[in-house]
């Protein structure tokens, strides 16, 4: 209730300030233009860095803002760069711009004033934002975003089969161990910390948890070992018939994919509810690799852009985050061919025309209906990451 | 009148700034960098509001989650591989110096050298894991598998494919160095003197050569050990996961989003150069061992040994050698020319050249990048290093005992240091100087490592070089210079430019320097292979894997080829 009360509160803040601050905006986009920003961003997906190309030749074009993508691995590196440059009392001519961010990187940045202020209520674009019925666009993993990060992309995470190989798959937690006993060496998760693997336990705790109140306070207050004992249950069970026998784990949703590809395991996951469609379409997995998800909903999140304290051209990163929450670019974005990454904008706020555009977008053939995706289940309290992971590593890390 | 010594007198000065330049730029890195990761590993870091020192991060070390299997994982791979490939490369000399797969290593040698160590890990992993291209030869007909089985092969928990990956990696690397070093031993007069005494040539290599060559590439040997015990990429590629090698593991630390534990990785990097330290302490005493155990062995007078039988093993080492690359090289080349390819097809359902021409559209700039900075690098490298050499020769001439061979030993410290234990520590003082990001200081820690190896690769053959020949050429010429451009360096330009040619494989190579001394600003070929290697589209990787290997082997065959043409008309200058 409180969340929502927060949201609400949040949200009427929202709308006050987007008409406060909307005449800067010709004033930005003048400041902005000549100025080249270097985009931060994980470089790991040719799809999406074509996506980000495709965009910075469209800032070129539109507002003379040069774009450069600094493909990097880790977030986390250019977190720690940050901080680097704070220590080195670099408070301008910083070396990112803009950068790709959520979760734990948007918390430590917000935490160690490593970000440059509230910005989202200053761009045109951020009212056609679904801050009523996306509220991952307002708490980050449950932080609040506080207009310091603007919304990009959506997320929810989704398994994906190989219907080839298997005539069922799982709808929840307890069914895929007793699918894993059926094909042993089959089915495994990314390793915590990893991203992806940080968010399967979660998956897995939330399904699994007898009370889910204490998960969405801070971890200090719940009793840890009671919450989570299910969750060790379940995972100590299932590593047995775990590919490798639970003692090599992959990196991440990229890696698995490719093991689903090769028949190495049956089932793998990913946080892009398009990814199987776009890997079919692409050829990286076969034409019979369906998506599912489980009954009782499954996590999601958003992804935003966000600009450090020490940006050396805030009015470009502005420009160029504006551009990307335009509704021509999240409509190209959402187009399965591109890259199939869900809209962050709420339809019906859309003039009729983007609206019947959205609407178009055609449906991949692994892609689940957005009914068929279910109930979307909101990321347990941030401090819980950094419990669940050092559990986990204590009890796999042997 | 002419009068020499005024002349030699002003070479001296300027040639004695060598050095002192050469050592001032790495010195000032290595300590700069070191300091900085020491204090943080004992707990002072006051940008992050840690003002006093404490052990706490080495207790909290010590206690992580994995940590003694990381810790063996680690030993495993880094110590194995070292002594493995070093034992390799003295049998492949004992047994097949100079036979007809001798040969064929030699020609392959170039080609071994150039392919960097992350894409012959990506290759290695795409022919040897359970979905390898090995078994899709052998399934489903020989094995009945139709999908791929449950084996550990890749990424096991003791690390023993990454170490197999180094071993391959490494054998070429000490081999080149060998040869180097032996051109200081007179390896055919050894033989033959050898032989007339009635010994089998395997034993004058094992009782006679190899003795000797040890000193001389202990040094390589070092670098090789240092580098398996911190290498990042490939154990990310190769290494076991749960809980993976220290260095991945203090790569993670660093990165870490929560500060604190960037704490925590300046302790477990600086645990891992205490790890190389002892290493490096436990090779002394191995040698000291072996010495002891086998002197009485080396001078018994046995001239007649079972060894021989050994010979067929090392041939085939040879070939297993070869072949493994070739395999690495024809998998990866397949995989770019894949759309689908399910196992256990042995080759693709579907081919495409689409990975091909995107690649080639999107490569400029890496490949820009890549040329730009390695080419820079080498070429300061071997200017410095002639420098230093020269000065050294002038030294001698004159009868200074400075000892430059002793002071330049330090040249080789980026070498022993494990990168990751100092390069934060560059990192945060670039920032602070506001140096990071720009390209020249991309270049400069490029250097850094470029220039240790096209020393230890050059140094060996420049002092082998006969000075009196140029001495008659000053006397014909008058020009001390003259005579160093027209005979000096055209007769020595063959192993310039083959340590130039490693220089610049080494620059092309560099992951960490790249990432954290430019900012990220400077996308290389490698960062890009590396980056998308994350992504795992098998087809991308191969294509950027393919590019990361033709760009130096097209310098390396430039390396042989010009002095090649260069010489065409001089008959006494051609192999």
């Amino acid at each position: 209730m409180n969340t929502m009360l927060k949201i609400l509160v949040l949200s009427l803040m929202t709308l006050g300030s987007v008409a406060v601050h909307a005449d800067e905006w010709p004033a930005i986009t003048k400041k902005a233009r000549g100025q080249t920003i270097y985009f931060n961003a994980w470089g790991g997906s040719s799809r999406v860095n074509n996506y980000i190309r495709w965009a910075a030749t469209e800032v070129k074009q539109k507002y003379g803002v040069v774009v450069k993508h600094v493909k990097i691995t880790d977030i986390g590196d250019v977190v720690n760069r940050l901080l680097a440059e704070k220590s080195a009392h670099r408070t301008s001519g910083g070396s990112v711009d803009l950068m790709w961010i959520n979760g734990e990187n948007f918390k430590a940045m917000k935490k160690n004033q490593l970000l440059s202020g509230p910005f989202t209520e200053k761009l045109p674009n951020y009212r056609f934002v679904d801050t009523e019925n996306k509220p991952t666009v307002l708490f980050d993993f449950t932080t609040p975003v506080d207009h310091m990060e603007a919304p990009w992309g959506m997320a929810q995470l989704v398994f994906m089969v190989d219907t080839a190989r298997v005539t069922w798959h799982p709808s929840g937690m307890k069914q895929l161990l007793k699918f894993a006993k059926e094909h042993p060496g089959r089915v495994t998760y990314p390793a915590p910390p990893s991203f992806h693997g940080t968010t399967f336990i979660k998956q897995a705790l939330l399904e699994l948890a007898t009370d889910r109140t204490p998960l969405y306070q801070a971890v200090a207050l719940a009793d840890f070992n009671r919450v989570t004992a299910p969750l060790w249950e379940f995972l100590d069970e299932l590593r047995p018939y775990m590919w490798r026998k639970g003692k090599t784990f992959t990196h991440g949703a990229p890696e698995m994919k490719q093991l689903l590809n090769d028949g190495e395991i049956f089932i793998s996951l990913s946080f892009n509810p398009n990814d199987a469609s776009n890997a079919i379409a692409n050829g990286e997995l076969p034409d019979t690799v369906r998506t599912y998800v489980h009954e009782s909903g499954t996590i999601g999140n958003t992804h935003f852009v966000g600009i450090p304290f020490n940006s050396n051209a805030k009015e470009g990163a502005m420009v160029f985050a504006n551009y990307l929450m335009s509704p021509m670019a999240q409509l190209h974005k959402a187009k399965p061919s591109i890259w199939g990454d869900p809209t962050v904008l709420a339809v019906d706020k859309l003039n009729a025309k983007d609206r019947i555009m959205f609407n178009k977008l055609p449906l991949g053939i692994a892609t689940l209906s957005p009914a068929a995706l279910g109930k979307v289940l909101l990321e347990p309290d941030s401090s819980w990451v950094d419990a669940l992971e050092k559990a986990w590593l204590r009890r796999y890390h042997k | 009148m002419e009068n020499p010594p005024v002349i030699n007198h002003k070479k001296i000065s300027s040639l004695g700034l060598f050095p002192i330049v050469t050592l001032v730029c790495f010195l000032s890195a290595i300590v700069i960098g070191l300091i900085s990761t020491w204090t943080q590993a004992f707990g002072y870091m006051p940008s992050i509001g840690f003002n006093h020192f404490s052990v706490i991060h080495w207790i909290r070390l010590f206690s992580y989650p994995g940590f003694n299997s990381s810790l063996i994982a680690t030993m495993i791979s880094g110590i194995g591989a070292t002594l493995l490939a070093f034992i390799f490369t003295f049998f492949l000399f004992a047994f097949s110096y100079h036979n007809q797969f001798w040969r064929l290593l030699d020609q392959a040698l170039a080609p071994l050298l150039a392919v960097p160590h992350a894409a012959f890990a990506i290759g290695f992993l795409f022919l040897a894991a359970p979905s390898g291209w090995v078994l899709r030869l052998l399934s489903p007909g020989l094995t009945g598998f139709v999908v791929p089985p449950d084996w550990s092969l890749m990424k096991d928990a003791y690390g023993i494919s990454l170490m197999l990956v180094m071993v391959l990696k490494e054998i070429p690397f000490l081999i080149l160095m060998s040869l180097g070093a032996l051109g200081r031993i007179d390896v055919r007069r050894s033989l033959a003197v050898g032989r007339s005494l009635g010994y089998e040539t395997v034993q004058v290599w094992i009782k006679i050569i190899l003795p000797q060559l040890y000193p001389k590439i202990r040094l390589a040997l070092f670098a090789v050990l240092a580098y398996s015990l911190s290498v990042v990429d490939l154990a990310l590629l190769v290494g076991p996961t749960a809980p993976p090698t220290m260095a991945v593991q203090v790569f993670r630390w660093f990165n870490d989003p929560d500060f604190e534990y960037r704490l925590l990785g300046a302790a477990g990097a600086t645990l891992i150069l205490l790890l190389v330290v002892s290493s490096i302490g436990l090779l002394y005493l191995l040698e000291a061992g072996v010495k002891l155990i086998f002197r009485s062995w080396l001078i018994n007078g046995q001239r007649r040994s079972r060894f021989f039988l050994f010979s067929t093993l090392s041939n085939f080492l040879v070939l297993a050698l070869v072949g493994v690359s070739i395999g690495v090289i024809l998998v990866l080349l397949v995989w770019s020319f894949t759309w689908r390819w399910q196992f256990p097809d042995f080759l693709p359902a579907t081919w495409s050249t689409q990975f091909w021409r995107n690649g080639v559209l999107q490569i400029g700039g890496p490949i820009w990048n890549t040329i730009s900075t390695g080419i820079t690098a080498s070429f300061l490298a071997v200017i410095l290093v002639i420098g230093c050499l020269e000065n050294e020769i002038l030294m001698l001439k004159r009868g200074l005992k400075t000892n430059t061979t002793k002071i330049l030993w330090l040249i080789y410290l980026p070498l022993l240091i494990p990168q990751i234990a100092f390069l934060f520590g560059v990192q945060v003082t670039l920032v602070i100087l506001r140096l990071d990001g720009i390209w020249l200081s991309l270049v400069w820690s490029h250097l850094l490592f470029v220039l240790p190896y096209v020393f230890l690769s050059l140094g060996p053959i420049y002092r082998s070089y006969d000075q009196r020949i140029t001495d008659v050429a000053v006397t014909l010429c008058r020009s001390p210079w003259q005579a160093f451009l027209k005979v000096k360096l055209p007769m020595l330009m063959r192993p310039v430019l083959f340590s130039a040619a490693i220089g610049f494989s080494v620059s092309v190579a560099q992951y960490l320097p790249t990432l954290f001394i430019g900012a990220g600003r400077f996308d290389t070929i490698t960062t890009e292979a590396v980056n998308l290697a994350s992504g795992s589209d098998r087809r991308i990787v191969s294509v950027y894997a393919l590019f990361q290997l033709l760009t130096p082997l097209m310098v390396f065959l430039s390396a042989l080829f010009i002095p090649r043409f260069y010489f065409r008309q001089r008959k006494g200058m051609q192999i």
